[in-house]
């Protein structure tokens, strides 16, 4: 003990004073001898510099991006917007007298009647006469039972039908009984034609009611209070009439109307005070509102009614608050489309390379910058727990298969080659299939995809790793742990694993660029991660839009290029770790 | 006197099988060992001479149990070794140590040389962790390294020193028994020598116990006390080292032992060629294993299995030649 004592010392102070043997050689320990050899491969430093890029770009890049990787951008912009809907009328319109009835179906036999010029038409059991006012004016009349008469012994009696609330005027009486004499079918009094139902002793006399009215025109109020008074039949009835008469005037409830224009453009004007009011347009152009919240004035539709008469293409009108608005008329057919600039929210896609964003925006509006560098993440992530996943299976199945051989090895490896004859692409489009189906989360998604590429890569790191230990098995150096009695378990993890490692190293290496390149083509194929979240294979996924393809490079070809030289630097840093790790380099 | 023998083997065998088909039906065995007995006293080192594929070097490793025998039994100190479960077999691991022939391959190229040497002896807790390092720094003295050496790796070392760790790491243990196969061929001549002093050294020493393996008969001539002599499985002679080396017996031995070269240009070498190459352990020839190579070939040796001839002082012969 004493002497060891005094040699330590010896040797610390011997140590200290002179430059030996000990002190000269650097002593390299293999890991040291790899990075050293590895340094010193050009090619595998351009790697390692692309990849150190890349994450940086990934992992950082994300924290310093003013956006968010699902971050819809939006800008104001004057778009021209359908504004107002105008159509020829070349349709009857029905209105229908308050109280009367006149069933939607009953429209159809109308028309048709209209069209075969008949004078009435049998609807539902009923019989409705049909007059013509005049030129596309019809009105529809319901034979009413205002009175009956009795003749009895030579003795004329006439009575009124109560419930009609009709009265019997003298001019009527006489009127009735002349026309039952006379056996006529009709007689005017009170200059109201009746018709006479005769029945021998007792006779009905009908008053024809017009019910409904059927014109082309259309009506267009002046203001919204006029509304009611110009949806109802009387106003319409009285127009119509004096239209297809000719007439300047009319008058209806005690107050007197003046028509003006032509007839496919005619002004009704109420007298009042001694001046005019305008109450509505009649025209043959229906001209409607695209917005509900839009109220078109008669004077408007006025104006655009004259642009479409004149075939006229942009007119210009100022609105209420003394703005002059442009105005543009597309003719589609019958159907005229009024558009105007209108300003509104829109997200801007496919917008262009800018300071804002540094490679525009995608067909979502999403800056496509940033999108690159959260899809870095993911790509890369993949990238890396699917080699993880895959290397951990590897080494386990494989090396249990090497280490232990016999009828174990042949057990796994015949699962290997089960494994390996799973058709990987079909596979994992069923899977990819089956998850759209499930409307599975896209996180959840990416889980997936990671589990299941790792499950069906790992095959050839197992055998890579199967292989390396049989031969290492039989080394000398095994032997020799074996004959000084160290325990399995170190032997395994002390001396089998670190002499894999190197191998094992290269080939994760090299896998991994392989990953990246199979999690974009499933994302590209559009099985692998999903919007919102982003991978550069699903960003390519864009350029499948022909459209996108050939005009905006800016979204699809930055992510290729990632891809390209992500992959690139995984293989060049393999390779040249492969090198490194060859013991037959020269140092 | 039972105690002094340190090994004994009786009638060891371990033949391989061939397998064939589908199911691995065994069709043949490869009779690399074929009923060798030898004993060992402490303190001694017996040689093993035979040429290439004749199954010295399964003999070595399959008396320390490195192979699984056919039959036969190796005694250990009089223990029998195929007996032992394997936690008793670890325990006594450290007695039972073997120096390879290849000291590129039998040293882990990613361990440190002190972890190399050390490893077991922690593993065994055969020295209290605060003297560890000097421990290793003794051995590591004894084999002729330098305590600096300990943190290099293998790759750093040449030939000779990669033996000297081998043998370090060997001699760590404490052993009793050391099975050297072949330690020297793969090295050139002067450190041949070295090595060779160093375990006579060693072996004065730690008071080893040696079975030499090795086809140059030269090296066996210089360090071993008793020589067996190995053809196709089969010990063919055996003796001490003075009396094979005086007066070879058997056939093989004497062709053998014509082939050492003589430093002397002088003397006329009066050599035996053997004709033909050695025949395959699968299927050896029937009588004696030797008969077709052999130029005292007689008609009996192609039909019968000679028997063990006894020559006195220990030294007995296997052929028809003698005994009649």
């Amino acid at each position: 003990m004493e002497k060891k004592n005094s040699e330590t010392k010896n040797r610390s102070s011997f140590g200290t004073q002179k430059l030996d043997d000990e002190r000269r050689v650097r002593v390299l320990s293999p890991g040291m001898l790899v990075f050293k050899r590895f340094m010193r491969n050009k090619l595998a430093i351009t790697g390692l510099i692309i990849l150190v890029v890349m994450f940086a770009f990934s992992f950082l890049g994300g924290l310093f991006s003013p956006y968010n990787q699902s971050q819809v951008f939006k800008h104001d912009e004057e778009i021209m917007k359908e504004y107002a809907t105008c159509m020829q009328s070349t349709d009857f319109r029905y209105t229908i007298r308050e109280g009367a009835v006149f069933p939607d179906a009953a429209r159809a036999q109308a028309a048709l009647a209209i069209s075969k010029g008949q004078t009435s038409f049998t609807y539902d059991d009923k019989t409705y006469s049909l007059v013509q006012e005049g030129e596309n004016v019809y009105t529809f009349g319901d034979a009413l039972m205002v009175a009956n008469t009795r003749s009895l012994a030579g003795k004329f009696s006439i009575s009124a039908v109560e419930a009609t609330g009709f009265t019997v005027s003298d001019e009527f009486a006489a009127a009735a009984q002349a026309a039952v004499e006379a056996r006529a079918s009709q007689f005017e009094a009170d200059g109201t034609i009746y018709t006479v139902e005769n029945g021998g002793k007792s006779s009905s006399i009908y008053h024809v009611e017009s019910i409904a009215l059927a014109s082309k025109s259309v009506f267009d109020p002046y203001e919204e209070s006029m509304e009611g008074l110009t949806k109802s039949f009387a106003f319409r009835y009285a127009v119509e009439i004096a239209r297809v008469k000719g007439q300047t005037t009319f008058s209806l409830d005690d107050k007197d109307y003046v028509l003006s224009g032509e007839t496919n453009e005619l002004l009704v004007s109420v007298q009042e005070n001694g001046g005019t009011t305008p109450v509505c347009s009649v025209s043959d152009i229906l001209v409607s509102p695209n917005a509900n919240d839009i109220f078109l004035t008669a004077e408007f539709k006025a104006i655009i009614r004259e642009n479409i008469r004149d075939k006229q293409t942009k007119f210009q009108y100022t609105d209420e608050t003394g703005a002059l608005v442009d105005y543009r008329i597309d003719r589609v057919n019958t159907t005229y489309t009024v558009r105007t600039l209108k300003e509104s929210r829109v997200i801007t896609m496919f917008d262009f390379p800018t300071a804002a964003h540094l490679l525009g925006t995608d067909s979502n509006g999403m800056d496509v910058m940033t999108r690159l560098m959260y899809g870095g993440r993911i790509s890369l992530m993949v990238g890396f727990v699917v080699v993880l996943l895959e290397t951990f299976i590897g080494i386990v199945l494989g090396g249990i298969s090497g280490y232990f051989g016999g009828w174990i090895d042949t057990a796994i490896m015949r699962f290997v080659d089960l494994f390996n004859c799973i058709p990987f692409y079909p596979i994992v489009m069923i899977i990819g299939t089956v998850m759209d189906k499930m409307e599975i989360d896209p996180i959840k998604r990416i889980f997936i995809l990671m589990a299941v590429l790792g499950l069906l890569g790992w095959t050839s790191i197992a055998r890579v790793v199967r292989g390396q230990i049989l031969s290492l098995r039989e080394q000398d150096f095994m032997v020799a742990t074996e004959a000084t009695g160290i325990r399995v378990s170190r032997r395994i993890f002390r001396h089998l694993v670190p002499n894999v490692m190197p191998l094992l190293i290269v080939q994760a290496t090299m896998s991994l660029g392989g990953i990246i390149i199979t999690e974009a083509t499933l994302s590209y194929l559009g099985l692998g991660v999903k919007y919102p979240l982003a991978s550069w294979g699903s960003i390519i996924n864009a350029a499948t839009n022909v459209h996108v393809m050939t005009n905006y490079w800016f979204i699809w070809i930055p992510a290729g290029i990632l891809i390209v030289l992500t992959v690139l630097g995984f293989n060049f840093v393999g390779d040249g770790l492969r090198d490194a790790f060859d013991p037959k380099m020269k140092r | 006197m039972n105690d002094d023998i340190v090994i004994e083997v009786k009638d060891l065998k371990k033949y391989y099988p061939i397998k064939a088909g589908m199911f691995g039906r065994v069709v043949g065995q490869v009779r690399a060992v074929d009923g060798v007995s030898f004993r060992i006293r402490r303190g001694m080192t017996m040689g093993l001479v035979g040429e290439s594929g004749c199954g010295k070097t399964t003999v070595g490793k399959t008396l320390l149990r490195l192979n699984d025998k056919t039959s036969g039994s190796v005694l250990f100190k009089g223990q029998e070794i195929f007996d032992l479960s394997h936690n008793e077999l670890r325990k006594i691991r450290p007695q039972l140590q073997i120096i390879f022939q290849d000291p590129y391959s039998s040293l882990s190229p990613r361990m440190p040389v002190g972890e190399i040497i050390g490893e077991a002896v922690r593993e065994h807790k055969l020295v209290p962790e605060r003297e560890f390092d000097d421990y290793i720094t003794k051995i590591m003295r004894a084999c002729g390294l330098q305590p600096y050496h300990k943190d290099r790796y293998p790759h750093e070392f040449s030939g000779g020193q990669r033996q000297r760790i081998c043998i370090a790491r060997a001699l760590a243990l404490n052993p009793d028994f050391i099975v050297c196969d072949e330690p020297v061929s793969a090295l050139d001549v002067s450190i041949q020598a070295q090595i060779i002093n160093l375990l006579e050294d060693l072996q004065k020493e730690f008071g080893l116990t040696y079975l030499f393996i090795s086809h140059d008969l030269s090296v066996v001539e210089h360090i071993s006390d008793t020589v067996g002599v190995m053809y196709l499985g089969d010990m063919v002679e055996y003796g001490t080292k003075k009396d094979i080396f005086a007066k070879p017996m058997h056939p093989y031995t004497q062709a053998l032992f014509s082939a050492i070269p003589m430093p002397d240009p002088t003397v006329k070498m009066n050599r035996i060629i053997l004709e033909g190459s050695i025949p395959s352990p699968a299927n050896p020839p029937s009588g004696c294993k030797f008969h077709t190579r052999c130029r005292e070939c007689m008609e009996i040796c192609k039909t019968e299995v000679p028997k063990r001839y006894e020559a006195g002082n220990d030294h007995f012969v296997v052929c028809h030649l003698y005994g009649k």
